[in-house]
């Protein structure tokens, strides 16, 4: 998606992303950056919070409008949860048992199968 | 004011992911990166300008397997081309295509990765201009190439055809 938002405003369309992964973003470079810090999946606001989901597009629109030079970030103020401690959870292999990182790997190569095929048919 | 928990920050995903994967004895993934990013300043209030979404959601898909909420990832849902749906409805997408957090998120409330209601609702209000009749999605095939030389191209075309003024994207 950053990609893209770099080739829209390289040719003249002025761009926003809204997502939840800051250093993935922020690494490739782009114009304009409205970070929540929820989980993947919930770049335009909380399930069922329709305050919040308001909220974050109010945020991307005020980034969009007002972003004084490329690579402008913005973090909402929200907050997913007041534990902190979901965000140790992702890929971490130190709460995995090898038991489960070989059941991952499994896992993996069954998506890349699945995904090769599927590419070579489109 | 008591300081924050060290691991109270944003994720570090790109590290997250390296380790991850050469655990699983795969070779490390290099994302994009540049010195160089463009800007373009917006010419007109948003009040006045047109906007295109663009998603990397998927289009529901029948006979291709659970695509959730709560579905294992699923890359047979995934698509391959540029695709565009109209604006003015609610369409049917789901995320059981990328790797979104599905420890602490169903994807239960479509609403969470893709804002069009919200946007519909900004137009009412009269804080957006208007939506472009469509809006599109980005496929997320892992190619960098075919995202630059392919993908990136086609949306421009499409955000230009329906006469995009500013655009707004929105990674699931």
């Amino acid at each position: 998606m950053s990609l893209v938002a770099r080739h829209l405003e390289a040719n003249g369309i002025p761009t926003v992303i809204m997502g939840c992964a800051k250093d993935i973003v922020e690494h490739c470079g782009v114009p304009r950056f409205l970070f929540s810090d929820f989980p993947l999946g919930n770049s335009a606001g909380r399930p069922f919070d329709v305050e919040s989901q308001a909220l974050t597009l109010e945020l991307a629109l005020r980034v969009l409008e007002t972003a004084p030079a490329a690579r402008t970030t913005v973090q909402s103020p929200l907050r997913w949860q007041e534990d902190a401690s979901w965000k140790l959870d992702f890929s971490n292999l130190d709460r995995m048992t090898p038991e489960q990182i070989a059941e991952r790997r499994r896992e993996f190569d069954e998506i890349k199968a699945i995904a090769k095929t599927k590419r070579n048919e489109a | 004011m008591a300081f924050a928990p060290e691991h109270d920050v944003p994720i570090p995903y790109m590290q997250r992911t390296r380790d991850y994967y050469l655990r699983l004895g795969y070779g490390a993934y290099r994302w994009a990166h540049f010195a160089e990013v463009p800007f373009t300043p917006p010419l007109e209030p948003l009040a006045q300008s047109r906007l295109a979404l663009i998603t990397t959601a998927a289009p529901y898909q029948p006979g291709v397997g659970d695509q959730g909420p709560g579905a294992p990832y699923n890359a047979a849902a995934k698509f391959y081309k540029v695709y565009s749906e109209a604006s003015d409805t609610v369409p049917d997408l789901r995320i059981s295509h990328v790797g979104y957090d599905r420890v602490h998120t169903k994807a239960e409330d479509p609403n969470t990765w893709l804002p069009l209601a919200q946007l519909q609702k900004a137009v009412k209000s009269g804080r957006l201009g208007a939506l472009t009749p469509r809006f599109h999605g980005a496929p997320t095939n892992r190619s960098q190439r075919v995202t630059l030389e392919t993908d990136a191209p086609e949306l421009l075309r499409r955000c230009r055809d329906d006469g995009a003024d500013v655009a707004l994207l929105v990674p699931s």
